[in-house]
């Protein structure tokens, strides 16, 4: 190979720039140029130098950070390997990448779940049929209702967040002055203020926190409070949606697409402990631990998605549950079992959440989701 | 009057002055200034300078993010303007407001003056009356370019974000009065955040990035000895042992840097030589910040934390 050093160079972080991309980083051609700058700034005296403007290049945030330093490892093994670095084709992902675990059969498609076919399934369609689907519980719906029920659902949440996101606009009242329009305004009548314009307060809009559970207890639910919390935070302003079983996972950014097939598409992605066990207490401690800056005091409404089926200790999640709940404006518990006609709260992890919760209340069918509304 | 026509004196060729030869001259320039710097960041700080990219920190807090710019100002003996971002910042704080007062008196004046409404309008929306905020300034700046520190933007919202996108591809600002006005030089940008919220991918995309962690042992000796020059290196090492030791449990808030030197500052004014249980339950408040945390730590016995540095 009659390479220069230089041509090499260009090689090897085009090549980088490929392969970090292929294994979750984000970014595209700027941020190769943007690398491939900073390397003939740098200079290229020593690996280190390397690997910092890289990483100070291609990375923007502190996952991707992390990230980095083991996919610029597993590069430089890779080339070892390989004879010759930058020629010939490379495999574009690590070992590790590929042992993500299953992604939850309800994101794949609408053939999975437990659901049951049930006798009453097929009744004559139109409206009845509608108001028949939004209040049958989750867990019970045919097979071939699925389809219908989640254009239902759709639709009645999109119409849920136009409400309130309507409901938060304030009207035009006087308030203090506008000295910059007041003037633009009055130039004709030569700088006399005759037509006053006025500063309104922007209408304070609320963060919403979701914290939802996918631990097996819930397989049969989590697939529609997963759609709900992809219509809340489509029209809520600030969303936070966390995932959680045994540990935490935040979602936000996957839920952010257009389209629902996307943002669920995205999520497939994502290693989560989908139907493993269930730990609230210690998820709620590293959300405190982690993120405890999104739970912005007064404007924060914590909405916690379980049915509240812990493993872990109820000390726990009662002091974790204390601190947010001094923190937020208001913990909504949304409790699926809730719709059962003998459930009571009693399994330990429930009540010792229920004195720090403000709203406990069913979350089985799409009445009770809508029924939400007046809370947010 | 379009600014416009300045261009030619802001492109890149004619302030192509480096101000730093290579990484290690800028890692000295900051140790000179009392800023211990480690390799990833100084090559950040290079790159952003040298390629005129602005900088994103993000880190915990008390770990001298907004140190980064201080110094950086100082080292390049340049203006450092500062915008302290919060929520409902809005453009008329952020880079420039009339002088309303100012003008409802100039017309008042003018009332009188024959001069026609065109001109009176010229008058009024001219320079004369502009209050420059830190965003126009850092445009403005005659002498050299100055640094540009916008410090936690993520408590700013969406809109004024949208806003800085475009003043920092473009390094110019329009008055819809007056004019578009360029930069003459274009400021080094630093922005730090706390990670409040997610940035817009585009505001992060044109920036270089640097996550600030907690030091290791032997930096953070290294930082304490230059920031307190006047403490005994043994209780400098407990002090700081002692830190990481607390840095291990499971607090809300673990201490930075910042809290690590006031609790040396703390101690050292106590007349202390080495550090025992009993001035550390004194002193605990420089350290953490919370009821809660303190808790922990009494509960992790501050006799086993102090023994588990030896």
């Amino acid at each position: 190979m009659d390479q220069t050093p230089a041509e090499y160079l260009t090689q090897f972080v085009v090549e980088l720039c490929r392969f970090t991309r292929s294994n979750g980083l984000s970014g595209g051609l700027h941020r190769s140029l943007a690398a491939l700058r900073a390397v003939k700034a740098v200079g290229t005296r020593d690996r280190e130098s390397l690997r910092f403007a890289l990483r100070a290049a291609l990375c923007s945030s502190k996952a991707e950070w992390d990230l980095f330093d083991e996919l610029f490892k597993a590069f430089e093994e890779q080339s070892q390997h390989t004879s010759k670095p930058g020629s010939g084709k490379q495999k574009t992902t690590v070992e590790g990448s590929s042992q993500r675990e299953t992604p939850s059969p309800y994101l794949i498609g609408h053939d999975a779940g437990d659901t049951k076919p049930e006798s009453d399934g097929k009744t004559a369609a139109g409206a009845s049929v509608c108001e028949r689907l939004a209040t049958v519980d989750f867990s019970q719906i045919p097979q071939n209702d699925l389809l219908r029920l989640e254009e239902l659902s759709l639709r009645l949440l999109r119409q849920m967040s136009l409400r309130l996101s309507r409901r938060l606009e304030s009207g035009h009242r006087p308030g203090p002055i506008d000295l910059r329009r007041t003037i633009r305004r009055n130039l004709a009548h030569g700088g006399e203020p005759i037509v006053l314009a006025f500063r309104n307060k922007k209408p304070q809009k609320n963060r919403l926190l979701i914290f939802l559970d996918v631990s097996g207890s819930m397989n049969a639910y989590s697939g529609f409070l997963l759609k709900f919390a992809y219509a809340l935070q489509k029209h809520f302003r600030h969303v936070d949606t966390f995932l959680f079983s045994t540990s935490l996972l935040e979602i936000s950014e996957a839920l952010r697409p257009r389209r629902l097939s996307a943002a669920l598409e995205k999520l497939s992605q994502l290693a989560a402990g989908w139907s493993a066990g269930t730990k609230i207490g210690a998820s709620l401690r590293e959300l405190n631990r982690l993120h405890s800056r999104k739970l912005q005091a007064g404007s924060t409404i914590f909405m916690i998605l379980s049915d509240g089926w812990d493993t872990g200790a109820p000390e726990v999640l009662a002091a974790e549950l204390k601190a947010i709940h001094r923190r937020v404006r208001r913990v909504i518990w949304l409790n699926p079992l809730l719709g059962l006609a003998d459930y009571e709260p009693v399994t330990r992890g429930m009540s010792a959440a229920l004195p720090y919760t403000d709203v406990f209340a069913p979350a089985h069918n799409l009445v009770s989701l809508l029924a939400l509304e007046k809370h947010l | 009057m379009d600014l416009k026509r300045d261009r030619d004196a802001t492109s890149p060729g004619s302030s192509g002055r480096q101000p730093f030869k290579d990484v290690d001259a800028l890692v000295q320039g900051f140790e000179r200034l009392n800023y211990i710097a480690d390799r990833a960041l100084a090559t950040a700080v290079f790159l952003a300078v040298q390629l005129r990219k602005p900088l994103l920190i993000e880190g915990h807090a008390g770990l001298g993010k907004t140190e980064v710019a201080k110094v950086l100002a100082s080292l390049l003996e340049t203006a450092l303007i500062r915008l302290q971002c919060y929520e409902g910042l809005d453009v008329s704080s952020a880079v420039y407001e009339w002088n309303y007062q100012k003008q409802l008196l100039a017309i008042k004046i003018e009332e009188k003056s024959d001069l026609t409404v065109e001109e009176k309008q010229r008058h009024i929306f001219s320079k004369e009356f502009l209050l420059e905020r830190p965003l126009l300034q850092s445009i403005l700046a005659e002498a050299a370019s100055p640094v540009l520190l916008i410090d936690e933007i993520d408590r700013a919202d969406d809109a004024f974000e949208a806003f800085l996108l475009e003043l920092l591809s473009d390094f110019q600002i329009t008055v819809p009065e007056m004019c578009t006005i360029k930069a003459r030089h274009i400021p080094y940008v630093i922005l730090t955040s706390n990670r409040t919220r997610e940035l817009s991918d585009a505001l992060k995309r044109r920036c270089f990035y640097h996550w600030i962690d907690y030091p290791s042992l032997e930096k953070e000796i290294k930082i304490v000895s230059t920031r307190l020059p006047g403490m005994e290196a043994d209780l400098r090492s407990d002090v700081v042992r002692f830190v990481h030791a607390v840095r291990q449990l499971d607090l809300g808030k673990p201490p930075g840097v910042a809290e690590t030197l006031d609790s040396g500052q703390a101690v050292m004014s106590l007349g202390k030589h080495r550090l025992d249980e009993e001035i550390i339950e004194v002193t605990l408040g420089c350290l953490v910040k919370s009821m809660e945390d303190g808790q922990k730590i009494r509960d992790a016995g501050i006799g086993k934390l102090l023994g588990n540095t030896e």
